[in-house]
């Protein structure tokens, strides 16, 4: 027993150690990322040019709300360099969170389900971001608040599944069914955002026109904002993450330090 | 295991002492593994029997389906016109469908929580995905029965007098993709919340954006089988083509991870 | 797993051979929540082993984790002689059989419907005639077509105990048998586990200490997750048995005052 918590004190201050370095890391990531965020702004409102709206798949003018979208010169298009950096980095983060859930059931490490969650989290938050943006973008550039166009769509579902999955925690008290029904949801909803993405682009649909950008061939003064508001949010995104996984963890610590004192006790 | 050679028939009074070496000596009870098929059909079987006994299921979901359509005759009251009906004919038929079908999935699960049935049936050498497609069988099947009662009575209510084309037929391969896909996943989920707090809700909450692109497919392929095919048979098929996907890929799913679901 | 077949334990008494159960620091942990920690606990073949315990000391884990229903953190088991946590879960389910207070039993089918659903899951040669024996063993012969729903505490009970037998298990859990029952019930059920105890090895989870330590060849006290103390019954002080659990239970009780 004295054994095992001499044991327990060498491991807690090997993680102590481990835990303050990854704290800085994830401290530069933050402010790493928010310098080439704030770039990325900067450079798209300062430097990057003007261009026109979005284009029809068949070449045509596109009409939404009696407003012609596709020929105009838009400043709202700005919102392309934060709102395609977020949307990337969100699910860039659902997918981690999946891969996670699937490393939780292989190995039932307790850690996995937390980094599982903690990227749900972080996804989360970008999601919304994503969907406040893409939303300010719908109304400016279309003149309407919502559109059931695929991207849009499936922001939407995936905001829904990721929402989904933390009502799923909420509703199952044992900690470790939690983890498990919880690592099989995320598995699905990663499997299922996909699905939803190719099958509401390619079943069209007779109210709206199918929008596709063609953002590929970027000139360099659109790709550098664009390349820094990607890299800039997904180190604010892995920074967030870390921090809260430090919190995590020695919220941990404490409760099974806590349990060996309350042992000791008796 | 336990098959004493020296007693090859066991006799009642034998086997009524209960003692493992003389009641194990009838060779009624000597094991062999059950094969997975012959353990899905047991199942089934049991969920069958149970719902000719009980009517529950069918019951519950065809005066819901029912109770839908009541609401739908209010809320079109004012509409007057049959061909606006005929163009969100199929959104309201799909609507129908997505909620009966939730009412039955929370309700499969019922009889298998009360007295820890599924505890017992998880106690025995049985195979998980046998238990997995028992369930999203006897769902489907359920489900199915319910669709044969309340898609005629739509059509009766609100299409009495609309222009329905000769393709009306055509709803028919949707409706089964749709009801494959919705039992099996629904299946899934259903195991799921089946022991959560809240789970009516919560099935809903986790089964519906789950079930979107299917229920997108589906409703773009009964729509136009409902309008008119001419000229759109390649959406059409395209759009059963996507659900007849998505309902492989969710099923695989569901069954790679059913076993994680009921299991520890 | 060449024994499971072939050579069936045939010991009445503590003095088996193998062990049916030989669980080696076994831990069920999730986060700072530790249901068991380092239980050692070996089960000689046709023993009784009672385990005591006051509620949340990870008597139901320990049952749940024999049962293969459950998976331990960290530690070693060995079922029947197999590897309970590499070996094929199946193959072991088929060799052990669960009474729990629930009965168990779908409550719109029959008992003999209930049995022979059961006896199909297990594989079992001759559903019919199994399931005939067992309703004769249990006296529930003459309510076979009724449905399961209809039955009292006491017949759902042996309905329970029809169900764990039909695989003719070599290791019997009981989780809270006595639960609901009334003393008739209870007697019965004594009576019905001496029936069928030759033969069989039994884990029994219970809060009954007279019943549960009259019943049984070795006993455990379990609590927090730890073995406080355990052995064989004829080696043990039956005073000191009781003093011991009713301090465990007393210090339990007064925890959650204090608390």
């Amino acid at each position: 027993m004295a054994n095992e918590s001499a044991n327990e004190r060498e491991a807690g201050g090997g993680r102590r150690w481990s835990s303050g370095r990854w704290t800085t890391v994830a401290i530069v990531a933050v402010v790493l990322g928010c310098a080439l965020t704030t770039l990325d702004f900067l450079w798209a409102f300062l430097r990057a040019p003007m261009v026109s709206g979005a284009n029809l798949s068949d070449g045509q003018a596109a009409i939404i709300n009696g407003t012609v979208v596709s020929t105009r010169l838009l400043f709202s298009q700005k919102i392309f360099y934060f709102h395609v950096p977020v949307a990337i980095v969100s699910f860039c983060f659902i997918i981690a969170a999946a891969v996670y859930a699937v490393m939780f059931l292989a190995r039932r490490r307790e850690s996995y389900d937390l980094r599982s969650r903690l990227c749900m989290l972080v996804g989360l938050v970008f999601i919304v971001a994503t969907m406040i943006s893409g939303d300010l973008w719908t109304r400016h550039d279309w003149g309407v608040w919502w559109v059931w166009e695929p991207r849009l769509t499936t922001y939407f579902i995936l905001m829904l599944l990721v929402i989904a999955y933390f009502i799923l925690r909420a509703a199952v008290e044992d900690p470790e069914t939690q983890a498990r029904f919880a690592a099989v949801f995320a598995i699905v909803a990663a499997i299922d955002a996909p699905i939803s993405f190719f099958i509401t682009r390619l079943v069209p649909s007779s109210i709206h026109p199918v929008v596709i950008r063609t953002d590929s061939g970027l000139p360099p003064d659109m790709l550098v904002p664009f390349l820094a508001g990607i890299f800039g949010m997904a180190l604010v995104g892995f920074g967030f993450f870390r921090l809260r996984l430090t919190l995590e963890e020695q919220a941990m610590e404490v409760e099974s330090l806590k349990r060996s004192y309350e042992e000791l006790l008796d | 295991m336990g098959k004493g050679d020296s007693k090859p028939e066991g006799t009642l009074a034998d086997t009524a002492s209960g003692a493992r070496d003389a009641g194990a000596g009838s060779p009624a009870a000597s094991p062999r593994r059950a094969s997975a098929w012959a353990q899905y059909r047991a199942l089934l079987a049991k969920d069958l029997r149970i719902e000719a006994r009980t009517r529950e299921m069918v019951v519950s979901m065809g005066v819901y389906a029912v109770l839908v359509l009541t609401v739908y005759g209010a809320t079109l009251s004012q509409t007057g016109d049959a061909l606006d009906v005929l163009n969100v004919a199929s959104g309201l038929l799909w609507a129908m469908v997505v909620f009966t079908s939730l009412l039955g999935l929370n309700r499969s699960f019922s009889h298998e929580r009360a007295d820890g049935c599924m505890e017992g049936v998880l106690l025995a050498p049985v195979s998980r995905s046998a238990m997995f497609f028992a369930k999203a069988t006897s769902n489907f099947l359920f489900m199915l029965v319910v669709e044969v009662i309340a898609v005629p009575l739509f059509f009766l209510f609100f299409l009495a007098g609309a222009q329905v084309g000769p393709s009306a037929w055509l709803i028919v391969p949707p409706l089964l993709l749709g009801t494959v896909g919705m039992a099996g996943i629904g299946t899934f989920m259903a195991t799921i919340t089946m022991d959560t707090r809240g789970k009516d809700v919560l099935l809903a909450i986790l089964l519906i954006p789950v079930i979107f692109p299917l229920l997108y497919a589906c409703v773009s392929s009964t729509s136009i089988a409902l309008l008119d095919v001419v000229g759109q048979m390649g959406t059409y098929l395209r759009s059963l083509a996507l659900a007849g996907g998505y309902d492989v890929i969710m099923l695989a799913a569901a069954w790679g991870l059913y076993e994680f679901v009921v299991g520890s | 797993m060449p024994t499971a077949n072939d050579t069936p334990p045939k010991v009445t008494g503590p003095a088996g051979a193998g062990p049916a159960i030989r669980a080696r620091d076994i831990t069920k942990a999730f986060g700072s929540r530790r249901a068991l920690d380092g239980v050692d606990v070996t089960v000689p073949a046709g023993a009784f082993l009672t385990v005591f315990g006051p509620n949340g000391a990870g008597k139901t884990t320990l049952l749940r984790i024999l049962s293969t229903l459950a998976r331990p953190t960290s530690g070693t088991l060995e079922l029947l002689g197999a590897d309970a946590l590499h070996d094929d879960p199946n193959a072991l389910r088929g060799r052990i059989g669960m009474i729990s207070h629930r009965s168990m039993a779908y409550a719109d089918l029959s008992a003999r419907e209930n049995l022979l659903l059961f006896a199909r899951l297990y594989g079992v040669a001759d559903p019919d005639r199994r399931v005939t024996e067992l309703l004769e063993l249990v006296e529930l012969g003459h309510r076979a077509n009724d449905q399961a729903g209809t039955f009292s505490r006491g017949m759902s009970q042996r309905l329970s105990i029809a169900r764990a037998l039909v695989n003719d298990p070599e290791l019997i859990l009981l989780d809270e048998p006595y639960a609901g029952l009334d003393p008739h019930g209870m007697r019965l059920l004594d009576d019905l586990i001496e029936r069928i105890r030759p033969g069989r090895t039994f884990v029994m989870v219970s809060h009954d200490l007279e019943r549960g330590y009259a019943l049984c060849t070795h006993a455990l006290i379990l609590a927090r997750g730890r073995v406080v103390l355990q052995g064989a019954r004829d080696e043990l002080d039956a005073d000191d048995f009781r003093d011991t659990y009713l301090s465990v239970v007393g210090s339990l009780t007064s925890d959650v005052e204090a608390g």
